[in-house]
């Protein structure tokens, strides 16, 4: 496996993309970070009975982490929590080269080789782990 | 002059993806000479044991051992064997310090944001009144520095060359400057990125406190030094409690052991202070001022081929103190997805991050830089390998 295969057209377009870009007013809002390495991220998260109505993020990082968290915003919105939730989950194992649903993953499946990357994995993870903190939440404030 | 050494590390005929390994991260941590390794290989296969307790021939010879690799640091820096004391390495060596001397210092404390976090956060932590000198654009001036030391400083802890800016400070002509305003301030050195190409005597530097680990020079990871003055050493109390730093302990009171071995409390890294003697050996071998001009070389030739790159930002000072290893951003690409291509496209591997210096790098502006750090084993043709790469990195990502 070559580098090209994680610096695709495709992922460098979804880092370039500003559409999810932005901050959102009276939305969920979580903070990422990568201590390692000094990358940080706001998630954005609106959440409207249940269906995640919009998602954004704001910060700065390399290419896999910002491509990561632009696809995954792509991929959540309009999705309910519960699906959402299948999401995440799918896309961390496919990320620690575990076994996954590729029906679940959809298009974020271009990330499959991140897994050969271990130092790049959690620039990878980093917005998903983040959204994963927001659902957290979301799930204690349901129950509450 | 670049040195001949390269057949003494085997790391270098690794490949990787195909390419030959470039190393240009020695700053965190060097490759290790062969007879390095194999001087702690054996130590384990022939004279383990523990040290200074058992009368059995395995433990004479390790506390043999150990001991012998204590006179060789202290001949290396020119202590006393007893004002060498061995630790896991630069962290632990400040950190340790730093604990030790909390209680009993009331003055000013003098740090920089040059500084990795080692020598920044155990005396932000651990002292009421400290100091900070901002260096402006990383750039450390020595005269804006000594108009913070006054009668009140009671600590200035200070690095030899910064580990992001690669520029080295004058320590002799700055101890000398302080000792005039105060002549009873307590000197600490941070030797980490500077021991390893420069001789530090520390009698001649007049410091009175020494850091440095074992693995930013050849030797082993897990081992370092504190060297400490002889007379405040005696002064301070301990900060770890254990094995072999005591001298009688009973209900009603401990006292505590001789120097060095007051401050070495618990099963200490024998084969790790092995290495680090060995490692010493190597380069006492190669000459040190040997070594600092191939280093220099390299310096030099890197600053000046990086600094025709225009699509590069490249940090610090360019002038004859920048020395060892250099720091810069692609523009607008970010350090992680560089240094990825550069060891994925030409087997170069460099470091990208904060390097622990994250007050720095506010300093700088940036939230990370990639650095490149050269050592004895590297060659110019490896740097003009690296001016490729980055213009193929700036190719595909700039």
């Amino acid at each position: 496996m070559s580098i090209e295969d994680l610096y695709t057209d495709i992922i460098l377009d979804y880092a370039k993309n500003k559409k999810f870009k932005k901050e959102i007013k009276n939305a969920w809002h979580e903070h990422g970070k990568n201590l390692s390495c000094g990358d940080e991220l706001e998630l954005y998260v609106k959440l409207e009975d249940g269906v995640i109505k919009d998602a954004s993020y704001t910060g700065h990082g390399c290419i896999v982490s910002q491509a990561s968290a632009s696809i995954m915003c792509e991929s959540i919105k309009g999705k309910k929590l519960s699906e959402a939730k299948k999401i995440v989950q799918n896309v961390l194992n496919m990320a620690q080269g575990n076994e996954y649903n590729e029906e679940v993953v959809g298009d974020i499946e271009i990330f499959e080789d991140i897994s050969n990357y271990p130092m790049r994995v959690k620039c990878f993870t980093l917005s998903w782990h983040t959204f994963d903190t927001v659902l957290k939440n979301a799930e204690v404030k349901k129950d509450d | 002059m670049l040195l001949k050494v390269r057949s003494d590390f085997d790391s270098l005929s690794k490949k990787v993806n195909g390419k030959d390994l470039i190393y240009f991260d020695s700053a965190a941590t060097t490759l290790k000479p062969n007879r390095v390794v194999e001087a702690i290989e054996d130590y384990y296969k022939n004279h383990n044991s523990n040290v200074h307790r058992s009368p059995h021939t395995l433990a004479g010879e390790a506390t043999t051992m150990y001991e012998d690799a204590r006179d060789a640091v202290a001949n290396f820096i020119n202590a006393k064997r007893e004002e060498v004391i061995f630790t896991k390495g630069t962290t632990e060596s400040l950190n340790s310090l730093a604990y030790s001397l909390s209680k009993d210092l009331n003055g000013e404390v003098l740090i920089s944001t040059l500084e990795h976090h080692a020598n920044f956060v155990p005396w932000q932590q651990l002292f009421d009144n400290v100091i900070y000198y901002d260096a402006e654009n990383g750039v450390f001036n020595e005269e804006k520095y000594l108009k913070l030391v006054n009668k009140n400083t009671s600590l200035i802890s200070i690095t030899g060359q910064s580990n992001v800016t690669g520029q080295e400070i004058n320590i002799k002509n700055l101890v000398l400057k302080i000792r005039k305003i105060n002549k009873d301030v307590i000197i600490v050195l941070d030797g980490a990125q500077l021991i390893p190409h420069s001789k530090i005597d520390v009698k001649e530097l007049d410091i009175d406190f020494l850091a440095f680990s074992g693995h930013k020079m050849l030797g082993p990871m897990g081992i370092g030094v504190l060297y400490g003055k002889k007379y405040i050493l005696e002064k301070m109390k301990p900060f770890l409690y254990g094995g072999e730093m005591i001298d009688q302990v009973s209900i009603e009171k401990t006292t505590f052991n001789v120097l060095p071995y007051k401050f070495e409390a618990g099963t200490p890294n024998v084969g790790g202070a092995i290495g680090l003697a060995e490692a010493i050996k190597y380069l006492e071998s190669l000459n040190v001022n040997e070594v600092y001009s191939h280093i220099k070389e390299l310096t030099s030739y890197a600053i000046k081929k990086l600094s025709e790159l225009d699509f590069l930002d490249v940090y610090g000072t360019k002038d004859t103190n920048h020395n060892s290893l250099i720091s810069f951003n692609v523009k607008n690409v970010h350090p992680h997805d560089v240094a990825n291509l550069l060891n994925d496209l030409y087997g170069i591997a460099i470091r990208s991050g904060h390097h622990c210096a994250q007050p720095l790098m506010k300093n700088l502006n940036v939230h990370s830089t990639c650095r490149a750090s050269f050592y004895i084993y590297n060659t110019l043709e490896e740097i003009d390998v690296l001016i490729e790469g980055l213009k193929k990195v700036n190719k595909i990502l700039g």
